[in-house]
């Protein structure tokens, strides 16, 4: 391909608009670096888009809608990019229904009368292989290096140097025990003469007499780094034991998160984790879920929910904040939240 | 030290700008026509102006009929080619490479990789963000975004040793480029940018965008679409769409002078689903990874 070269004085002649769209339009001019051409691109680009959509053409329409479906109803969003694991997730329960297309299967999530059932089964679908240590690396990487110190700052004219952390929906312990090792590696930095609790708690009587033993298996433990298996675990036949250095910040309690009496003994929170939990509830639960988290943090406090998960139409207390790869919600002023959208 | 004098140096060190590679003159009138609304766009027209390079479209009818492509037949005109691939897609894919290669070989170690990978995102993310909020033209939000930090390719053309130990201070201490480029070279990309973008003579809303993308620019008459660079910028920096690094702060979009801004004339962004946004950021990743890479890491 031959190349040119268009000079500023031309670039008057030809226009602003149309100089630009020249010099933009540069396809490898000079003979030096990678050989590449316009028709190499259309290639790539076409291949690129194709593994992104992960089917042959544009996606599903009713795929998407019912990607819309659980985002409307339980916050949580799958992008182009991961349709593919909607997909697979629905095919599990379609192949239990017995349904062909995704069409139908559409149907038994809107107007079959058993709906609001099966969306539930989809929604444990979707989120049944989520919980192991170390789920959400990004997440907690944005809780060390950017919440913490926050939350330091904002604490660092009290008397009491303690952080207190809510797993709310803590399942069968996975997550409150990678939190308890965070933050026993900080206390050797960023949180040396701090003390921290983890409460966690959860509805299920099962999980949590599992979570207090703290018994794992080689699925919950696939994401641990030989660091952390080495220094807070102890083999004990075919699984792992978790240390009592990090058991012995973690309390378990059983607590239903809709239970207004029994949230109030939860008090003076810096950091709430609530990950695939609010998606079981309904607008009207979800709201009162959220305003005792908002309650219960603390001015400067943090409610971080799962990966991809969303409060938008839940609530207006709360500002989405961006951390390094991950969003949190921080704890706004009431009146001025207000303000914003009046 | 004050504006001008910064501009003054930095105009003293500039290397010839005009040693930045520019294009091959026959894609000129093919990407000024794709400006035009689809419906205008004449399949014969632009089949005639890749004709006129026998190599490109010699090209083009390999390429459409590699296995990717023939889907549905054989494919043995130029004109089948380009229907095959719409023409927004011969339209980003053009404008994207141009900008692609523009930096020079040697980058002075840093990989331009990084730099271009965030701003193909960022242009996907502004297109996508403005069509949203019922920006009235999406196309150009686009084009700002893939161009605003158009003073990058000056830095690694001109100062490429500096800018290396730019990139290394930003990387280590996770702060933003423009943060970076100050401490050490005394001014930014935003700076260097607006020299390049003087001399190129871009159109004025574009030569804002890239001189005032980091800077306060609520008083310009441009300052919508500086606005949306900067928000889609800033996310795309928060998220995997970054510059090879994520920065350690914490962003409220809503706080930002840009949200302010937009939020005068676009009522639509009262009830912005901005964390629905951030999912979506995902969904362009693997698009923006597979160009850039096929290009540098072939």
């Amino acid at each position: 391909m031959r190349a040119y070269r268009l000079c500023p004085a031309k670039a008057k002649r030809l226009g602003a608009d149309e100089f630009l769209r020249a010099n933009i339009f540069s396809l490898r001019s000079t003979c030096d670096g990678p050989e590449f051409t316009f028709c190499e691109a259309l290639r790539v680009s076409a291949n690129a888009a194709q593994v992104a959509a992960s089917f042959e053409g544009p996606p599903d329409p009713d795929l998407v809608r019912i990607r819309d479906l659980v985002y409307e109803e339980a916050g949580i969003f799958h992008p182009d990019s991961k349709l593919r694991l909607l997909w697979e997730r629905c095919g599990r329960r379609m192949q239990e229904l017995k349904t062909e297309t995704v069409r139908e299967y559409f149907e038994c999530l809107t107007v079959k009368p058993n709906r609001q059932a099966e969306l539930v089964a989809l929604l444990n679908e979707i989120t049944i292989a989520e919980t192991c240590f170390f789920r959400n690396q990004p997440q907690l990487n944005a809780v060390r290096d950017v919440v913490i110190p926050k939350i330091i700052e904002a604490k660092a004219k009290l008397p009491i140097r303690r952080i207190r952390i809510w797993s709310a929906g803590c399942s069968t312990g996975e997550e409150p025990y990678t939190l308890s090792m965070l933050l026993l590696e900080e206390s050797e930095r960023r949180l040396r003469d701090w003390s921290f609790e983890i409460l966690a708690t959860d509805l299920n009587e099962r999980s949590l007499a599992h979570a207090k033993k703290g018994l794992y298996g080689s699925y919950s433990t696939r994401n641990l780094s030989a660091y952390y298996r080495e220094k807070y675990f102890l083999p004990e036949g075919e699984q792992l034991q978790v240390q009592s250095v990090v058991r012995k910040n973690v309390k378990f309690s059983r607590l239903n998160l809709s239970d207004d009496a029994r949230m109030t003994f939860m008090k003076s929170v810096d950091i709430i984790f609530c990950c695939n939990v609010l998606i079981y509830f309904d607008l009207a639960s979800k709201r009162r879920v959220i305003q005792h988290f908002y309650n219960k943090l603390l001015p400067h406090g943090y409610l971080l929910l799962g990966s991809s998960e969303s409060l938008y139409r839940v609530t207006e207390d709360f500002r989405l904040v961006h951390l390094p790869g991950a969003t949190a919600y921080v704890k706004g002023e009431r009146s001025q939240a207000g303000k914003k959208v009046s | 030290m004050s504006a001008t004098t910064t501009t003054t140096k930095l105009l003293e060190r500039v290397k010839d700008l005009k040693q930045i590679p520019t294009i091959p003159v026959v894609l000129a009138p093919l990407l000024r026509y794709l400006e035009q609304p689809v419906e205008d766009l004449d399949i014969q027209k632009v089949t005639d102006v890749i004709a006129q390079d026998k190599a490109l479209a010699a090209q083009c009818l390999r390429m459409a009929n590699s296995p990717l492509f023939c889907r549905f037949q054989k494919i043995d005109s130029l004109r089948t080619a380009i229907l095959g691939l719409g023409f927004q897609r011969v339209s980003d894919i053009a404008m994207s490479c141009g900008v692609l290669n523009l930096t020079p070989k040697d980058t002075g170690g840093i990989d331009p990789v990084v730099f271009w990978e965030h701003s193909l995102g960022c242009a996907l993310v502004c297109r996508h963000f403005a069509r949203t909020i019922s920006y009235p033209d999406p196309r150009k939000a686009y084009l700002a975004g893939l161009l605003h930090d158009l003073g990058i390719v000056v830095n690694l053309w001109s100062f490429p040793e500096e800018f290396r130990r730019v990139f290394e201070r930003a990387r280590s201490q996770r702060i933003p480029l423009h943060e970076a480029e100050q401490a050490v070279l005394g001014f930014t990309h935003c700076d260097s940018g607006s020299l390049l973008a003087e001399n190129w003579d871009l159109s004025a809303d574009l030569h804002a965008v890239v001189s005032l993308h980091h800077g306060s620019y609520e008083s310009s008459e441009h300052a919508p679409l500086i606005a949306v660079v900067e928000l889609a910028d800033l996310l795309c920096r928060m998220s995997g769409l970054n510059y090879g690094y994520l920065e350690n702060r914490q962003v409220n979009v809503l706080e930002r002078p840009g949200f302010a801004v937009l939020l005068q004339k676009f009522p639509a962004l009262r009830d912005f689903d901005w964390a629905r946004l951030t999912f979506e950021l995902d969904s362009y990743m693997d698009e923006v990874h597979g160009l850039v890479h096929a290009i540098y890491r072939k």
